[in-house]
């Protein structure tokens, strides 16, 4: 089973990260950018799939609050009733969870392949070779140096500055994404998630070899100009309040 | 509102340290690979408990009765990680007079006494240097140490005080990112292979660079072997290079299958120089020509070692090999024997005496290179 994974998905994220540092100048930064970026592209039918599915219950929002408002005390009926809502508007309410389901091997792939190629011990380096191709690209990359602008890629970042750009940018990610709610309750939970992601990340980046973070701070960037492009506009993230208007704004 | 606010930011804090530190895919902890040393019928090597035992080659016991650890902080702290961790020993310890020179992963050289296993000095006393990786090499009253900081220091073996003190700064300049590989030491030069594909020669007296420096186009992944005017060192492009000292281009090259991760053996003017891909090359060391080769069938991470006129081979499944080199060159390539060891052999190895002491994993092994068998096995892992 590991030896397919290998095979089917981290080496070749693994060789084209190497390719790509020896690529863009021997800069591994560059190159975690790059395929980061690449691996956005590719897996954008997915990202757009998923991005309009979210859309689509940003559009529902107004009348799943009246729904709320209505039906607020029998749960059953406002199930019931939403159900309907999602089927009249052809909306599937977990539409946007599968295509992240089908990338997140990928995420996976790419966070091994940058501890990999990054190699922080004798061991790790040692066992690169295994999972390197005879490209002469790849070979001519090996070692690649972990120094990227301020950072040592394969140590947490000094000044704290990836880990604010990685909490900030994921905040402002799912606040445009997240939609407000008539429940003070769920209201409540859903500010506490928006808040606790970016700071659980943020804390991440502290402990994470440095080159990791800049894989999320760049992805995180791109999902919001992907989000930004698609929904066109920003979303929830311009409502302070959830009471004051349901409709995003673009 | 402000107690619960303080109570989720301390959740946050405690779940995503747990998280750190737990979180599969980072690799394979820095656990050492220290090989053997042998001198007046005991055995040195480093441990993965972060110790260096010393063995009495004849009755199998330990010399010391308390070995001396070598600790560091360890980074899980919160979670899964304990506070203290051994200290990974990459370096194969060196014996010279009445001490052990052992240098460790988290940044300090030790001399022990070779007689009770007590420490008699650490550089630094405080704080730590790079990790030491590449084994030291002593010469001349001076141990010479190559270091992940990409410096390199020489001390005085006697003391710990370091050697280059009369310059600005006590140590060479920086040289690369890292340096895991050894230095080599010839007529009063150091010579240095590092990871960005630099050869450099510097002054055992002061540190000071030399004129002479070549840059290849590969990183260099073994430690330079120095035989007559060339210098041989394996490369991560799958190269083994030839170099005169002094000359501005490499004489030849060599090319394997994968990285020559070890250390080359040159000896009666062919190089015995082992691959990643497993297999063993014969090369001609004036043309660069193969002269045979033999297939291991496993990664070779140790270099080759001779004794009389047996040439030592271990592979990385612990398969050793033993091949006659007073045989014709084309049966050269045909092993004597081979002994099958249960475990890695990743570490530099010593023969004495018929004896082959070779570190595999947690395990030490006595092989018999001439009867082709082990003569003793023992764990060197710590009693629980």
């Amino acid at each position: 089973m590991l030896e397919i994974w290998y095979l089917i998905i981290l080496n070749p994220i693994l060789n084209v990260l190497v390719a790509l540092s020896h690529i863009l100048a021997g800069e591994f930064g560059l190159a975690i950018i790059a395929l980061t970026v690449i691996v956005r592209f590719a897996s954008w039918p997915l990202n757009k799939r998923q991005l309009k599915s979210t859309k689509a219950l940003q559009d529902l929002q107004p009348k799943m609050q009246e729904l709320q408002k209505k039906h607020g005390k029998n749960q059953q009926k406002l199930q019931q009733e939403m159900m309907k809502l999602y089927k009249e508007a052809g909306v599937n309410p977990l539409g946007c969870l599968w295509p992240m389901l089908v990338q997140f091997p990928i995420w996976i792939a790419l966070y091994q392949s940058i501890m990999r190629a990054l190699a922080t011990t004798p061991e790790n380096l040692l066992a690169l070779h295994r999972h390197l191709y005879s490209w002469e690209v790849v070979r001519n990359a090996i070692p690649l140096s972990s120094r990227f602008l301020w950072l040592d890629l394969g140590s947490p970042d000094p000044y704290f500055i990836l880990a604010i750009i990685v909490g900030g940018t994921m905040w402002v990610q799912q606040k445009m994404t997240q939609a407000p709610s008539a429940d003070p309750r769920q209201q409540s939970t859903a500010r506490m998630m928006t808040l606790m992601m970016p700071l659980m990340f943020g804390m991440l980046t502290l402990m994470f070899p440095s080159g990791l973070a800049l894989f999320w701070a760049v992805s995180n960037i791109i999902g919001i100009i992907t989000q930004y492009l698609v929904t066109g506009g920003w979303g929830y993230l311009k409502i302070s309040s959830p009471f004051q208007s349901a409709a995003p704004k673009g | 509102m402000k107690r619960i606010k303080i109570s989720f930011l301390i959740v946050v804090v405690l779940l995503t340290s747990l998280m750190a530190s737990c979180i599969p895919g980072q690799g394979q902890p820095a656990s050492g690979w220290s090989g053997t040393a042998f001198r007046d019928g005991v055995i040195y090597v480093g441990t993965g408990d972060g110790t260096v035992v010393a063995i009495n080659a004849t009755s199998r016991e330990e010399q010391w009765p308390n070995p001396y650890s070598f600790a560091t902080e360890g980074s899980g702290g919160l979670a899964c990680g304990p506070a203290i961790v051994a200290d990974a020993i990459y370096a194969t310890p060196i014996v010279d007079g009445g001490s052990v020179y052992v240098g460790t992963y988290s940044g300090r050289m030790y001399a022990l006494s070779t007689a009770t296993g007590a420490r008699r000095w650490s550089y630094p006393e405080d704080g730590n240097i790079g990790a030491v990786v590449g084994s030291p090499v002593v010469a001349d009253e001076t141990i010479y140490i190559s270091t992940s900081d990409g410096m390199v220091y020489a001390l005085y073996i006697g003391n710990g005080d370091v050697r280059w003190q009369d310059r600005l700064e006590w140590k060479s300049e920086p040289l690369a990112d890292k340096l895991w590989t050894s230095p080599t030491v010839m007529d009063d030069t150091l010579y240095v292979s590092t990871f960005d594909g630099h050869i450099y020669a510097l002054s055992a007296e002061n540190g000071g660079m030399l004129d002479w420096t070549l840059q290849l186009e590969a990183g260099l992944a073994s430690s330079p072997v120095i035989y007559g005017d060339t210098i041989y060192v394996g490369s991560f492009d799958n190269n083994l290079y030839a170099i005169e000292i002094g000359a501005n281009e490499h004489r030849w090259r060599f090319q394997g299958g994968k990285w020559f991760w070890a250390a080359p053996l040159v000896h009666d003017g062919i190089v015995y120089a082992g691959s990643l891909d497993g297999r063993l090359y014969l090369i001609d060391s004036e043309t660069g020509d193969k002269l045979g080769e033999f297939d291991a069938g496993s990664p070779i991470v140790a270099s080759p070692v001779i004794m009389d006129d047996l040439l030592i081979v271990a592979d990385e499944s612990g398969d050793v090999y033993v091949f006659d080199l007073s045989y014709a060159l084309q049966d050269r390539t045909v092993p004597l024997m081979r002994v099958q060891l249960d475990a890695k052999v990743e570490s530099t190895f010593c023969v004495s005496e018929g004896l082959a002491y070779i570190r595999a994993e947690d395990k030490l092994y006595a092989v018999d290179v001439e009867k082709g068998w082990v003569t003793w096995e023992l764990s060197l892992a710590a009693e629980e």
